[in-house]
């Protein structure tokens, strides 16, 4: 394949994986990686690269979008970004020393549950009322964001915040050991365990997932996996997919976002228990 | 909810425009790059390593600021350092956005988030050290 036609398959799949990206708070690595590995032939590290890029063009373009329309909230991104970052250091240190393979089982099998319980809650629109958690109050978690789609301010508040800082320090940690992103782990404790509503959970993921990025992007590129020829179709297709998504997600119901966080959900559980039993799909 | 709060937007404006200036600023220089490459003929004789070669970096690879600035001197410029410097704008905007923030709280006379805002900057700084440490 020439250099022309690889820049401009690369710059339509990362539109897509842009768009995808910013509706379900995820960096777009867990859709890019596989894609540039499998079908372009690119090299795993330069991949890599190309996907830690992609995060923060995606973080930029929806966060951008998300904060103004006060989709994303934020303080409970900087709050709740603290726990990710702590994790993932403390993790970085832990790699090497727990058993990976058992982690990944646990892992798998936690995601399962939670596909489980995406499905049980797959029809709740919005939160029913949750009681008030002294945190939430003192630290101001919480928002209101005006949605097109249901034509209404909808107010939210976090519930169960000292549970929902476990979560983050627990997907940084894991994010630190097993070198994964861990957008997807983000949205679930904000979605499932905090009870906020699903598009303020990926909303806030989005700016989350770039602070996180950001912190690791150093290191790709001092160790020469950010080629500029592979990266730089990619990072101009994701924050335009990134832009066009904020644009759609506006106007989807919660219902549906959940719907289509539900199967990357499951996917992942797949793939963290069969690489627990030793079988890597990539 | 305090006072403090009610003028939270305009930290969530400053943040939101910082995260779009540097996105803007980073395409922008990438578009700029690509299109020296190709006034410069790259397009057509450029091979794309797509896998990394032994010994060495192939060409629109850069492992360092220095190399970057060093291919923005060169004349005539190396228009992949162009694109390189974008890439950089974009990695550094998030870190940007959060120092932003700082005063931007501060002055909303919400002294609570500028601290966390400062602790998750010191954060993110700690973590790219560390991460340097292990890598």
């Amino acid at each position: 394949m020439d250099l022309i036609t690889f820049s401009l398959a690369v710059l339509f799949t990362s539109v897509g994986a842009g768009v995808v990206g910013a509706i379900l708070g995820l960096g777009g690595g867990i859709l890019l990686i596989p894609i540039l590995t499998i079908f372009y032939r690119v090299d795993l590290h330069y991949a890599m690269g190309a996907s830690i890029i992609s995060v923060i063009a995606t973080s930029s373009g929806a966060a951008a979008s998300y904060l103004r329309t006060g989709l994303s909230n934020l303080r409970i991104g900087l709050f709740l970004v603290m726990a990710t970052i702590t994790g993932a250091l403390v993790g970085a240190f832990l790699a090497g020393v727990v058993p990976v393979r058992a982690l990944e089982l646990i892992l798998g099998l936690a995601l399962s549950y939670s596909a489980f319980t995406i499905i049980r809650q797959l029809h709740d629109e919005l939160p029913a009322h949750v009681p008030d958690d002294p945190l939430a109050i003192r630290f101001g978690l919480e928002g209101r964001y005006h949605d097109l789609r249901l034509e209404r301010d909808v107010p939210y508040r976090a519930r169960r915040v000292a549970g929902g800082f476990v979560a983050m320090f627990g997907a940084g940690l894991l994010s630190g050991m097993l070198g994964i992103g861990s957008g997807a782990f983000k949205v679930l404790a904000m979605d499932h365990l905090m009870r906020l509503p699903m598009k303020v959970s990926t909303a806030t993921s989005n700016f989350m997932i770039g602070l996180t990025a950001a912190a690791s992007a150093g290191i790709y590129f001092g160790r020469g996996d950010i080629n500029t020829l592979i990266v730089a179709p990619v990072a101009i297709g994701v924050l335009v997919g990134a832009y066009l998504g904020t644009r759609l997600m506006a106007r989807m119901r919660n219902t549906t976002v959940r719907k289509m966080f539900l199967p990357i959900v499951a996917y992942l559980a797949l793939s963290m228990i069969l690489r627990g039993l030793g079988i890597h799909l990539l | 909810m305090s006072a403090a709060r009610g003028r939270v937007p305009s930290v969530e404006h400053l943040v939101a425009r910082t995260l779009l200036a540097g996105g803007l600023v980073g395409i922008a220089l990438i578009l700029l790059g690509g299109g020296l490459y190709a006034a410069h003929g790259g397009f057509h004789h450029h091979v794309l390593h797509l896998n990394r070669p032994p010994g060495g970096a192939p060409a629109g690879v850069f492992v360092s600021l220095r190399q970057v600035l060093d291919g923005l001197r060169r004349r005539p410029i190396d228009p992949l350092a162009v694109t390189a410097l974008g890439l950089v704008v974009l990695m550094a905007t998030p870190g940007l956005a959060v120092a932003l923030a700082i005063p931007a709280f501060l002055a909303a006379g919400d002294r609570r988030y500028a601290g966390i805002a400062a602790l998750v900057l010191t954060m993110l700084l700690v973590s790219l050290l560390v991460a340097g440490a292990v890598h």
